[in-house]
């Protein structure tokens, strides 16, 4: 590792996934600043509380918090807090329209369109300030008792800004109500109560969410995260990809506002919440496995990539049998071998064992795009390795009926990089609803793409050629993910938030 | 013969444009301008002039107004004298810039990816949109004895410089380049045959044959004439 | 004025020479033709449709009439005209990162060519360099490189099964049938119009489209 990155200075949530370390809580909430001076001061404020990346518990620096908080702003934001012009210009195109403008180049059309999202994103040039809390839950109590009272103190320095800093209401609720002042999210729990990675079409989630230089976690998480060698290793990816101010994959600076301090140590957000039809998804498997064979789990697995009980990657499980051999191992080996069971792996060229289209296949192509020609590239994931994306979500919600695609539940994505438009919007548009890199053509993912009755997709399940068995197709795909609201924020350094909150950001 | 990849051909045409310009009371426009003009208000894709001649996959048109000027960066070259000499006498830190280098004249470039042999193209050319031709070429210099395919042919290969390397990414076979019409009837019989297996998948042997030869019947993967993509197709 | 026609884009790039220097690049492109191998990383990006290297020397512009006044410059000058899929970006990097030794053989001396590494010097020296395609014709504008080449495949094969079963029972026709759906399982992505990567084409073409069903 040759980068020692200065943890104090970086927003807790770049460096951690907080669900991985225990924080299955998560409130998001949204306010528009009407004054600049107390905007600031509110800003200072919070300032002194937002977790940062330093180490916890009994070796760390401070013990583990109770609820971590973590602010971001867009475009709109920062100029309202009086960034000056000159700092504003330097911003990326894509982060200064915001989300909402962008809809076209995210095929977030039918029942994508901004104009179905939550009520507080209707006037997106009004959500200036993000704040996230993930918080743990007490032992005993009540499960939402540490998140209450992070967020009662936010509200207590909202009130005391006499205006000046407005909480946006306008979220979906449970029960119908469409004017929440806040957004929960979750981990999921299994039928035994215990928390699990799971989202609620019942896939394992964030398993290859990537490792960067500097980033401070266990050196064997490397293997299947980061970018491939041409010796066939794994080493970690340029902190550049995901923090502003350090060299990245193309061995520069990424592009960033001035002054330097306003920007290093940041990143950009993207926040969407996604809503999940539930019951058309389980229509879909149902109604394809009667001819698929193999059956469902079998199809849900070649979908997306991995196996949806345990997240066996379909490339190592191709089949019953095989799926059947790595649960024995993966249910008696250690945590770390695990962790190389589930993360540690290549695809198969040919995508007999997992489809070319296959979900994780096409949002992390893991060297594939080299096509098998050993060489032709700098590195195998030389196309792959500047597409990558911290995610950071939760899903939100409860399905109370799988038969139903109404209801409140799905996933609050949250991707962290340092060019909404190379890395999320790239991965979006160009392999999510659209497949031409993979040689798929228009087909577009099953799970996340923006499916139409006017033009169809399908998804090809490859055969491998040995087994005498034809391609399946799955067709007659619906709509399965709606986006519900989003959009693109910027999360500063501890330095840049202090420089914010006194008026001094200056590229002069 | 550096042109040519397989079947297909790369002709590059730069035709010096006339100096001067169109001049009277309601409109004055240098020539070069004036073909820059015209060539905005071509029509695109199944629209274009360019989807009348045979056998053209891509092709395009630009005027090369000048050359550049180099104000880049300098890339620091081991060992460039100019460089050290530089570091006795400071007149020689200037020789390092680039020269400031120009066109005398204006240029129309044609650049057309096609399937087949030089002349016939041209013939093909000329005789599907001779009026076209003359519109755009009307300006550029000599081209006023342009009068048949045969001075047209003549004309082009003057003007026609020669590529040091041709690369065709678009067949995995030089040896099997297709013509336009193969690729367009092959583009229809992928889209069709694409919705015919998705749509008639888990069929029963008999029911699935008998619809296969309704779909041959339909699509008639031997006549390229039709039904198949037209030129320039827009709308799938 | 547009550099894009359905999924593919025009690029044509001019750069400076110098004379006495062109001969290397001539010598480079002369190996690259003969020896495909050097051109594997171009042929695996499958981006491209056909693109091209054109040296000029100084002194072999096109002159055809004594009225028209002679060239007379210091450097050669070297064009490049490239059709391929994607947007000008995504072509850009996949150049830098997957073959950027190959992109510094054929810029090699070619006056303040900045190396393919980093990124934003190289992306600059395009962009600086690039000429804008007044007109662009595209015969299949639905259709990529890689839908060209799957599409002449998936013909081959079709035509092929056709006459193999035109006097097959149906056992047998079911067959060969799973038989062709194997090997054509990596040619049926479908075809529809490109994904939207700049809004401002998109407008453009918006109009066009308008325009177009106007007259029909």
């Amino acid at each position: 590792m040759t980068q020692q990155l200065d943890l104090p200075d970086i927003q807790g949530n770049i460096i951690r996934a907080y669900g991985r370390f225990g924080f299955p809580k998560g409130r998001f909430f949204f306010l528009r600043i009407d004054d600049g001076k107390m905007g600031r001061d509110f800003v200072g404020t919070i300032t002194k509380k937002v977790t940062t990346s330093v180490s916890w518990g009994p070796d760390g620096i401070i013990p583990k918090p109770k609820a971590a908080i973590n602010i971001a702003f867009t475009y709109n934001g920062l100029k309202a807090l009086g960034l000056p012009r000159a700092s504003l210009v330097g911003f990326p195109q894509e982060f200064i329209m915001g989300m909402k403008e962008r809809k076209e180049i995210l095929g977030d059309n039918g029942p994508s369109d901004p104009i179905y999202w939550d009520k507080v994103w209707e006037k997106h040039e009004d959500v200036h300030v993000a704040i996230a809390i993930n918080a743990q839950t007490p032992e005993n109590g009540q499960p939402l008792e540490y998140v209450e009272e992070a967020y009662q103190w936010v509200k207590s320095q909202i009130d005391d800004s006499h205006g000046g800093v407005v909480l946006l209401p306008g979220h979906r609720g449970d029960d119908g109500q469409e004017d929440l002042p806040f957004q929960d999210a979750s981990i999921l729990y299994d039928d035994h109560g215990q928390p699990c990675a799971k989202e609620h079409f019942g896939y394992t989630d964030g398993i290859g969410d990537p490792v960067f230089e500097g980033q401070i976690t266990d050196e064997y998480r490397v293997a299947g995260r980061g970018k491939l060698t041409r010796e066939g290793g794994w080493a970690r990816l340029g902190t550049g990809e995901f923090l502003l101010g350090h060299p990245d994959e193309a061995h520069e600076y990424p592009k960033a506002p001035a002054p330097i301090l306003l920007s290093r140590n940041g990143t950009f957000m993207v926040y969407r919440k996604l809503h999940q039809n539930v019951a058309k998804f389980e229509s879909l498997l149902d109604a394809h496995a009667k001819s698929f064979p193999g059956g469902k789990e079998l199809l849900a697995a070649k979908l997306a990539g991995r196996w949806r009980d345990n997240g066996a990657p379909i490339v190592n499980t191709p089949d019953a049998a095989s799926k059947e051999a790595w649960d024995q191992r993966f249910a008696a080996a250690d945590p770390r071998t695990r962790d190389g069971m589930l993360a540690d792996f290549r695809f198969d060229l040919m995508g007999g064992k997992c489809p070319i289209g296959a979900h994780i296949r096409r949002i992390n192509p893991r060297g594939s795009l080299e096509f098998g020609q050993d060489g032709a590239y700098d590195t195998p994931g030389a196309l792959d390795d500047r597409r990558r994306i911290l995610r950071r979500g939760l899903p939100y919600g409860v399905v109370r009926d799988r038969g139903s695609d109404d209801g409140n539940h799905g996933v609050i994505f949250m991707a962290l990089n340092t060019s909404i438009e190379r890395q999320f919007e790239f991965v979006q548009q160009q392999w999510i609803n659209y497949a031409n890199d993979s040689k798929e053509g228009s087909d577009k993912d099953v799970l996340l793409g923006n499916h139409n009755a006017a033009a169809p997709s399908k998804m090809v399940i490859h055969a491998d050629p040995k087994s005498g068995q034809p391609p399946y197709f799955v067709s007659e795909i619906p709509r399965l993910v709606e986006t519900r609201g989003g959009d693109y924020f910027f999360i500063p350094s501890m330095t840049a938030l202090r420089m914010i909150a006194m008026g001094k950001v200056d590229p002069t | 013969m550096a042109n040519i990849s397989g079947k297909a051909y790369a002709l590059t045409v730069l035709s010096p444009i006339k100096k001067g310009c169109i001049g009277d009371t309601s409109y004055q426009i240098s020539y070069a301008d004036e073909v820059q003009s015209r060539l905005h208000g071509l029509r695109d894709c199944e629209d274009s002039p360019l989807a009348k001649v045979p056998q053209t996959y891509l092709a395009r048109f630009f005027i090369l107004d000048d050359v550049f000027y180099e104000s880049t960066p300098g890339c620091d070259p081991f060992c460039n004298l100019l460089d050290i000499l530089s570091i006795f006498q400071d007149r020689f830190r200037l020789l390092t810039l680039p020269r400031e280098d120009h066109l005398k004249s204006r240029y129309l470039v044609f650049s057309s990816n096609f399937h087949g042999d030089l002349e016939n193209y041209l013939r093909g050319m000329w005789s599907a949109i001779s009026a076209d031709i003359k519109n755009i070429w009307e300006h550029c210099v000599a081209f006023d004895k342009v009068q048949d395919a045969e001075g047209f042919i003549t004309y082009i290969k003057r003007c026609q410089l020669t590529a040091n390397l041709f690369f065709n990414g678009s067949t995995n076979d030089p040896l099997e380049d297709d013509s336009l019409e193969e690729q367009l009837k092959a583009l229809y019989l992928k889209q069709q045959f694409a919705k015919f297996a998705v749509s008639h998948q888990g069929l029963e042997a008999a029911e699935l044959q008998e619809a296969f030869r309704a779909f041959i019947d339909r699509v008639q993967p031997n006549q390229l004439a039709a039904p198949t993509w037209s030129p320039g197709q827009s709308i799938p | 004025m547009s550099n894009i026609a359905g999924k593919a884009y025009a690029m044509n790039v001019i750069t400076p020479i110098r004379w006495y220097m062109a001969w290397i690049n001539k010598l480079i492109f002369r190996l690259a033709t003969r020896d495909s191998s050097s051109l594997r990383g171009l042929v695996t990006l499958s981006l491209i449709h056909y693109a091209r290297w054109v040296i000029i020397d100084r002194w072999k512009f096109p002159h055809l009439d004594p009225s028209q006044p002679k060239e007379d410059l210091h450097y050669s000058y070297m064009l490049f005209f490239s059709n391929f899929n994607g947007s000008w970006d995504q072509y850009v990097d996949s150049f830098t990162f997957a073959i950027p030794s190959g992109l510094d053989l054929f810029w090699k001396k070619n006056v303040r060519y900045p190396k393919s590494v980093p990124l934003t010097p190289f992306h600059d020296y395009i962009r600086h360099n690039q000429i804008d395609t007044d007109h662009y014709y595209n015969a299949y504008p639905l259709a990529s490189s890689n839908d060209v080449k799957s599409a002449k495949h998936l013909k081959r094969k079709l035509i092929a099964f056709e006459q193999g079963v035109r006097d097959a029972g149906p056992e047998e026709f079911l067959k060969k049938y799973h038989t062709l759906l194997v090997e054509v399982q990596y040619d049926l992505g479908d075809m529809q119009p490109a994904p939207i990567v700049s809004l401002a084409a998109q407008a453009v073409d918006a109009r066009r489209l308008l325009d177009a069903q106007g007259r029909r």
